[in-house]
């Protein structure tokens, strides 16, 4: 066949296999294969069938055992907590209110002494004029109510 | 003997051999040609053959029956082919070309390989292709598997292997006007 021409086309070649094999090649092939087998155990950790129903087993299983190391868990940090606390002595306790209270009592008399001016521009961080005309771009309306 | 009949005989303990041997017989050859179209070397296609039935040995009770037995044999045999060739280049230090100028010079030297000047020009040029386009030619053009069938060993979908398939058929054209 002509190769060079311009309209070969594969299509136009006979299918040969150009590789050869020993003699009897295929005759010794499947006892050699065979005699190999006998060493190589079949990988098998658990047959399909048992792992399909120990899968489907096993969901409710885990739940179960996440449920009680979470019920576990949580009921020991709760204890570990009351156990902490019992342990302060009276006079910690106390004290830690007592300076509490100071400080409520001190922010309440601050809050009092400012005027509406200095309310809007210290706790805010917004001016009163910005303050009227973002509530004036809102109109209440009846149906919000 | 079918395919599901050496499977079910695989299962029973007492004639898993007997199912075996029916297995090996029954697919040897595709195996074989398969992987040796690949590999060129009769050796080197003799070892990775044995090497793919004894993973199908290990495996086969845990074979999905959804796919078709000989479409698994083939993937294994593809992955094996692949795995070498990989090495092959990776033990060398060499690029492909040159794998590829070694595999063409055996199809020149080796005894074992015979053929007019026209088909030993096309195996060459086959080995200019990348190792799975020359897969993809080889299961459609030899084998004449189906896109399907090819898609499944490959897992790649079939407009690719068609563009795949019809992309080698030209460069193997060009290559053969060529000298």
């Amino acid at each position: 066949m002509n190769i060079k021409h311009k309209d070969f086309n594969l299509s136009d070649l006979p299918k040969h296999n150009v590789y050869q094999v020993p003699e009897d090649y295929f005759d010794r092939l499947p006892t050699r294969i065979m005699s190999r087998t006998v060493a190589a155990p079949t990988r098998q950790w658990l047959p399909v069938q048992v792992w399909q129903t120990v899968r489907v087993a096993m969901a409710p299983l885990v739940l179960l055992v996440l449920f009680v190391g979470v019920f576990y868990l949580a009921d020991k940090s709760q204890t570990e907590q009351q156990f902490n606390l019992a342990n302060v002595p009276d006079a910690d306790i106390v004290n830690y209110l007592t300076a509490y209270s100071t400080v409520e009592s001190a922010d309440l008399a601050e809050l009092n002494a400012l005027k509406r001016q200095e309310l809007t521009a210290d706790f805010l961080n917004v001016s009163a004029a910005d303050a009227e005309a973002e509530l004036e771009y809102y109109h209440l309306r009846d149906t919000d109510y | 003997m079918e395919d599901k009949e050496i499977l079910e005989k695989f299962a029973n303990p007492d004639s898993r051999n007997l199912a075996f041997n029916q297995l090996v017989r029954k697919y040897q050859q595709k195996v074989y040609w398969h992987i040796r179209k690949m590999v060129i070397d009769h050796d080197d296609a003799d070892d990775l053959t044995q090497e793919v039935f004894l993973k199908v040995w290990k495996n086969l009770e845990n074979f999905r029956q959804d796919a078709q037995l000989y479409t698994w044999l083939y993937r294994i045999a593809t992955n094996e082919c692949l795995t070498f060739l990989s090495n092959k280049k990776k033990k060398f230090f060499l690029p492909i070309n040159d794998v590829a100028a070694e595999l063409s010079e055996k199809i020149d030297s080796s005894p074992q390989i015979s053929g007019d000047e026209i088909q030993l020009k096309l195996q060459k040029a086959l080995l200019k292709l990348p190792d799975k386009q020359r897969l993809v030619f080889n299961m459609k053009y030899y084998d004449d598997l189906k896109y399907e069938e090819i898609s499944e060993i490959l897992g790649t979908s079939v407009g690719a292997l068609k563009a795949s398939y019809h992309l080698a058929v030209k460069k193997i054209e060009d290559f053969l006007k060529q000298d």
